[in-house]
C-alpha cells in the first residue's frame, strides 16, 4: 500500500483508532496483522520471503544468546544467519544482475552461448528489512540486545508497517523496546504525528512529483533538451529524490508517532552540508549509521593506517552503492563517493581560507562549501538516476553539446513554487523537525500552514502516478 | 476511560471539526479559482456533456473511434453520427465520442448532460470487444478513469483529492498483464458441444503455439497473431457479472429516469475474417453474446440494433489487428441500420 493512496487514507485511521481501543496485550497482534495487510497489498506472495528472513534471524538470535558462553558456536551461528539472510537478498536482488553480466561476458568471449537472462521480481523493501534483521542478530551477538523470545514481537520489529517498505532502518534497542511498552493516548503524539504526515505528503506529492515529470522527460530523451534544461533537470532530480525519500520517511515517522512510537530521524538538511562527509551524516542517516556500525567500524574504521582506511572507505561506499541497486551505475555512484571522501580528507590539511576571520568572510566560505557539496551531490545523482551507462552517456553528452539549443523545458509555475517552498522550509527546519517547529507557532500561523499544505497536496499535486523512488531498493 | 483520555478525545474532536471547516473553505476557494481550469485540462469528457445543450441536439450519438473515418481513400469523410444527422433532417444529431470509450464512460457523460437539454434520443455504441478483459484492463483505461473522477457528482475539492491520491486504476504494466490474464482464466467457456479449451487463455496459448489454423491451413506468424487477438477480444460469455453489463444497466435506468429513448447499437465486427481465422467456435460465442444484449435489454424498452454481421471484410480499414474502423461504405451501412431502427 502506498502512503499517498486513497487506500492508506482509510487504512491508517482505522489501524490507529483500533490500536488505542484494544487492550495493550493484543496490540502487537493488531499491528502485525495490519503490517501483513499493508505489505500484501503490493504482491501477497512476497510475504513468504519476509517470513523466511524473519524465521532465520529469530532462531539465530535465540541460539546466539543460548551459546553466549561458547564464542566459537556463537560466531558460527552469526555467520550462518548473516549468510542466509544475505543469500535471500542476493537471490532476489542481485541474481538477475549477475546472470545478465555473465551472459554478456559469455557472449563477449564467445563461450557457449547462454542467451537466457534470469528475471526474478524484486520484493518491495527487501534491502530495508534485510538490514533491519541483520542489525538485530549483530546486536544480540554483541550482547547489546536480549534475544526476543516472542515470535510475534520479533516479526513486528521487522514488519512494523510505517517503516517496512523504505525505512528508516531501525535498531532493536530503539524499536523492539518500544513495541513492548504500553502506549497511552497522548494529544501531542497524535498532533505531532499528523503534522509529520502532512509535511511528508507535501514533500512527496507537491514537491517530488511535480519535479519528477520534468526529470523523467529529460532522462527519457536527453538529446531533445538544451544544456540549461539538463542542468535544471539534474537540480530538479536532487530535490525530487530528497523530497520523495524525506517525504516517505517523514510520513513513516508520523504514522508511528500517532501510536506513540518514535523512529529515527532519517534526514537533517543534507543539502546544507559543508562537505561530502557531512552530507552522509545528514542523508539517509539510518543507512549511513548502519554501514558505520556494522561494516566501517568492524573493518577498522579510521583507527588504522591511511592506506587501510582508504580501502575501508572504498569498500563501505561501494557496498552502499550495491545496496541501492543491482546496476553498474549504483556501484560507480557508491565508489565515487568513496573516492571523494578520501580526496576530501587529503585536502583537509590545506588551510587556504584560515586567514579569513571576519563573520561575512566566514559566511561566504561556508556558502561556497555548501554550494560545492551540492554540485558534487547533484552530479553524482545523475549517475544514480541514469537507467544504464548508455543513458548516462546520452545525458552527459547532451549536457555538454546542446549548449546552443533553445530551451524545450517549460516548467510550470507550480513546480517553481513547490521547489522554492521546499528550499525555504529546508532552511527554516535546519535545526528543528517540522512538528516541533510547528507546535511553537501560534494557532493562526499553525492553521494557516495546515490550510496551505492541505490545499497544495490536494490541488497542486501531480495527477501522474509516481511510485516512491526508494521502493525499488 | 480516564478523565484525561476523555479530555484528549474532546480536544482532538474540536480540532477535527476545525479541520472540517477549513476543508469547506478550501473547497469554496478551489471551486472559484483553479477548479474550472483544472477540470477542462483533466477532463475533456466533461466539456462533451455540455455539447447537446450548446448545439441544441435532440439525438445524441455516443461512440468511440469507430465513429470516424480512418481511410484517406474515403471520398466521404463523414462520421457515422454525421451520416445519421444527414439522413434525419428533421432531427439534430450530435456526437459525444472519444477513443477507447466504453459503457462506463458513456454513463458518466450522459449523467452530466444538463437536465434542461433538448436531448430525446440516445444512441449508445456497444463495442463487443469492450466486454473482454483485454479492454477492461486496457492501458487506455487509466486516463479515462482519471476523467471519470471529475465527472462525479461531488464537491470539487473531494474530486481533486481522489485524483491526487490516485483513486483510479494505476496498474503497472506487469500488474495490468496479470489482471488481463486472470480475466481470461477465470471464465470457463461453456459451449453446447465438445470444445477442447477451458478458457480464452488456453485457447490463445494453443493457437499461439501452432503454425496452422483450425482448418489445417498453414499460415504466417502474423496471421496466427491476429487470430490470437480475436480470441483474446471475443472469447468470453456475457453475464451480469461483467462490469460493462453493469454499466449498460445503469445507462438503461438513467435513460428511463430522464425519459430518453435509448438505442444500443452493436458494432459490426469483421466476421468474415473471424470465421476464416478462428472458426465456428468463436463465431458461436460472438453471436451468443450479441444475443445476450438483445435479450437482456429489448424487454426493458431499449431498441437494440444488431449490426454484428452487417459490414463485410473489404469494408474494414485495418487488416493486422481487430478494430471497428470502417471505410465510407461500412459507415454508411451502419448509419442506415440505425436510422431505420429509430424511425
Amino acid at each position: 500500500m502506498l502512503f499517498n493512496s486513497i487506500e492508506f487514507l482509510i487504512f491508517f485511521p482505522i489501524v490507529t483508532i483500533l490500536f488505542y481501543l484494544i487492550p495493550n496485550r493484543f496490540r502487537w497482534l493488531l499491528l502485525l496483522g495490519a503490517s501483513c495487510f499493508f505489505y500484501m497489498w503490493f504482491i501477497p506472495k512476497y510475504i513468504l520471503i519476509l517470513l523466511i528472513t524473519i524465521a532465520i534471524d529469530y532462531t539465530a538470535g535465540i541460539l546466539i544468546e543460548e551459546w553466549q558462553d561458547d564464542p566459537s558456536r556463537k560466531k558460527k551461528c552469526l555467520v550462518v544467519s548473516i549468510i542466509s539472510t544475505c543469500l535471500v537478498l542476493f537471490i532476489f536482488k542481485y541474481l538477475n544482475f549477475c546472470s545478465a553480466n555473465f551472459v554478456a561476458l559469455a557472449q563477449h568471449f564467445g563461450w557457449a552461448k547462454p542467451d537466457k537472462v534470469l528475471n526474478i521480481a524484486l520484493p518491495i523493501g527487501l534491502s530495508f528489512h534485510t538490514f533491519q534483521s541483520l542489525s538485530y542478530v549483530i546486536e544480540v551477538y554483541r550482547g547489546n540486545q536480549k534475544a526476543e523470545r516472542h515470535f510475534g514481537y520479533y516479526s513486528l520489529y521487522v514488519m512494523f508497517y510505517p517503516q517496512l517498505v523504505t525505512g528508516p532502518i531501525e535498531r532493536p534497542q530503539n524499536l523492539l523496546r518500544q513495541l513492548h511498552e504500553e502506549k497511552t493516548l497522548q494529544y501531542d503524539h497524535i498532533a505531532n504525528g499528523l503534522r509529520l504526515i502532512l509535511f511528508g505528503m507535501f514533500l512527496k506529492m507537491v514537491v517530488a512529483d511535480n519535479l519528477g515529470m520534468y526529470v523523467d522527460k529529460i532522462y527519457e530523451n536527453p538529446q531533445d533538451f538544451s544544456s540549461l534544461d539538463i542542468t535544471l533537470g539534474m537540480i530538479f532530480y536532487s530535490f525530487q529524490i530528497y523530497g520523495d525519500f524525506f517525504g516517505y520517511s517523514t510520513i513513516a515517522l508520523g504514522c508511528a508517532l500517532c501510536m506513540g512510537f518514535t523512529l529515527i530521524d532519517n534526514f537533517k538538511a543534507p543539502y546544507l552540508a559543508n562537505s561530502v562527509q557531512e552530507f552522509w551524516r545528514r542523508w539517509h542517516i539510518s543507512l549511513s549509521s548502519w554501514f558505520r556500525d556494522y561494516l566501517y567500524i568492524p573493518l577498522g574504521g579510521n583507527r588504522v593506517a591511511i592506506p587501510r582506511w582508504m580501502l575501508n572507505t572504498l569498500i563501505v561506499f561501494t557496498v552502499c552503492g550495491i545496496w541501492h541497486g543491482a546496476n553498474w551505475t549504483f556501484i560507480i555512484w557508491g565508489f565515487a563517493y568513496g573516492v571523494l571522501l578520501i580526496m576530501e580528507r587529503g585536502l583537509r590539511n590545506i588551510h587556504i581560507f584560515d586567514k579569513i576571520q571576519n563573520k561575512t568572510g566566514k559566511l561566504i566560505i561556508q556558502g561556497l562549501n555548501i554550494l560545492k557539496t551540492f554540485v558534487i551531490v547533484t552530479l553524482l545523482w545523475c549517475v544514480f538516476r541514469a537507467t544504464s551507462f548508455g543513458n548516462l552517456h546520452d545525458v552527459l553528452s547532451a549536457w555538454v553539446h546542446n549548449g546552443a539549443l533553445a530551451s524545450q523545458l517549460h516548467v510550470s509555475p507550480t513546480a517553481w513554487i513547490a521547489l522554492a517552498a521546499f528550499v525555504c522550509l529546508d532552511l527554516i527546519l535546519k535545526q528543528q523537525r517540522f512538528d516541533r517547529w510547528c507546535s511553537q507557532r501560534n494557532i493562526y500561523v499553525r492553521w494557516s500552514i495546515y490550510a496551505v499544505m492541505i490545499f497544495s497536496i490536494i490541488v497542486l499535486s501531480s495527477v501522474q502516478h509516481y511510485p516512491f523512488i526508494y521502493f525499488q531498493f | 476511560m480516564t478523565e484525561e483520555t476523555k479530555h484528549i478525545i474532546l480536544q482532538l474532536g474540536r480540532k477535527f471539526l476545525l479541520l472540517a471547516a477549513v476543508l469547506v473553505v478550501l473547497d469554496l476557494v478551489y471551486r472559484f479559482t483553479l477548479y474550472p481550469k483544472d477540470r477542462d485540462r483533466n477532463c475533456t469528457l466533461m466539456t462533451y456533456s455540455r455539447i447537446p445543450v450548446e448545439e441544441n441536439d435532440d439525438i445524441i450519438y455516443l461512440g468511440e473511434s469507430s465513429n470516424h473515418s480512418f481511410s484517406p481513400d474515403d471520398q466521404d469523410q463523414r462520421a457515422i453520427s454525421e451520416m445519421i444527422d444527414d439522413m434525419m433532417p428533421e432531427h439534430k444529431v450530435g456526437k459525444l465520442s472519444k477513443d477507447a470509450c466504453h459503457a462506463g464512460i458513456y454513463y458518466d457523460m450522459l449523467r452530466n448532460i444538463p437536465r434542461k437539454s433538448p436531448v430525446r434520443t440516445v444512441i449508445v455504441t456497444v463495442n463487443m470487444r469492450s466486454f473482454s478483459s483485454e479492454w477492461i484492463y486496457s492501458d487506455l483505461e487509466k486516463p479515462l478513469q482519471k476523467e471519470q473522477i471529475f465527472m462525479r457528482k461531488a464537491p470539487a475539492l473531494y474530486k481533486r483529492m481522489l485524483l491526487a491520491f490516485k483513486a483510479y486504476a494505476h496498474w503497472s504494466e506487469e500488474e495490468r498483464q496479470k489482471l488481463v490474464r486472470k480475466g481470461f482464466e477465470e471464465q470457463t467457456l461453456k459451449l453446447p458441444y465438445y470444445f477442447p479449451y477451458h478458457n480464452a487463455a488456453e485457447w490463445d496459448k494453443a493457437i499461439g503455439q501452432q503454425d496452422h489454423l483450425f482448418n489445417g491451413q498453414k499460415v504466417s506468424w502474423d496471421t496466427i497473431a491476429l487470430t490470437c487477438h480475436y480470441i483474446k477480444d471475443f472469447a468470453y460469455q456475457l453475464n451480469e457479472e461483467n462490469s460493462r453489463i453493469k454499466d449498460l444497466d445503469k445507462i438503461v435506468k438513467l435513460c428511463q429516469r430522464r425519459g430518453w429513448k435509448l438505442v444500443f447499437h452493436i458494432l459490426a465486427d469483421n466476421m468474415d475474417q473471424i470465421k476464416t481465422l478462428a472458426g465456428p467456435d468463436l463465431e458461436f460465442l460472438m453471436k451468443q453474446n450479441a444475443q445476450y444484449i438483445v435479450n437482456r435489454y429489448q424487454p426493458e424498452g431499449v431498441i437494440v440494433v444488431n449490426n454484428q454481421f452487417m459490414v463485410r471484410d473489404h469494408d474494414f480499414f485495418e487488416r493486422e489487428f481487430p478494430t471497428e474502423h470502417y471505410n465510407q461504405h461500412g459507415r454508411k451501412i451502419v448509419a442506415e441500420a440505425i436510422v431505420e431502427a429509430i424511425r
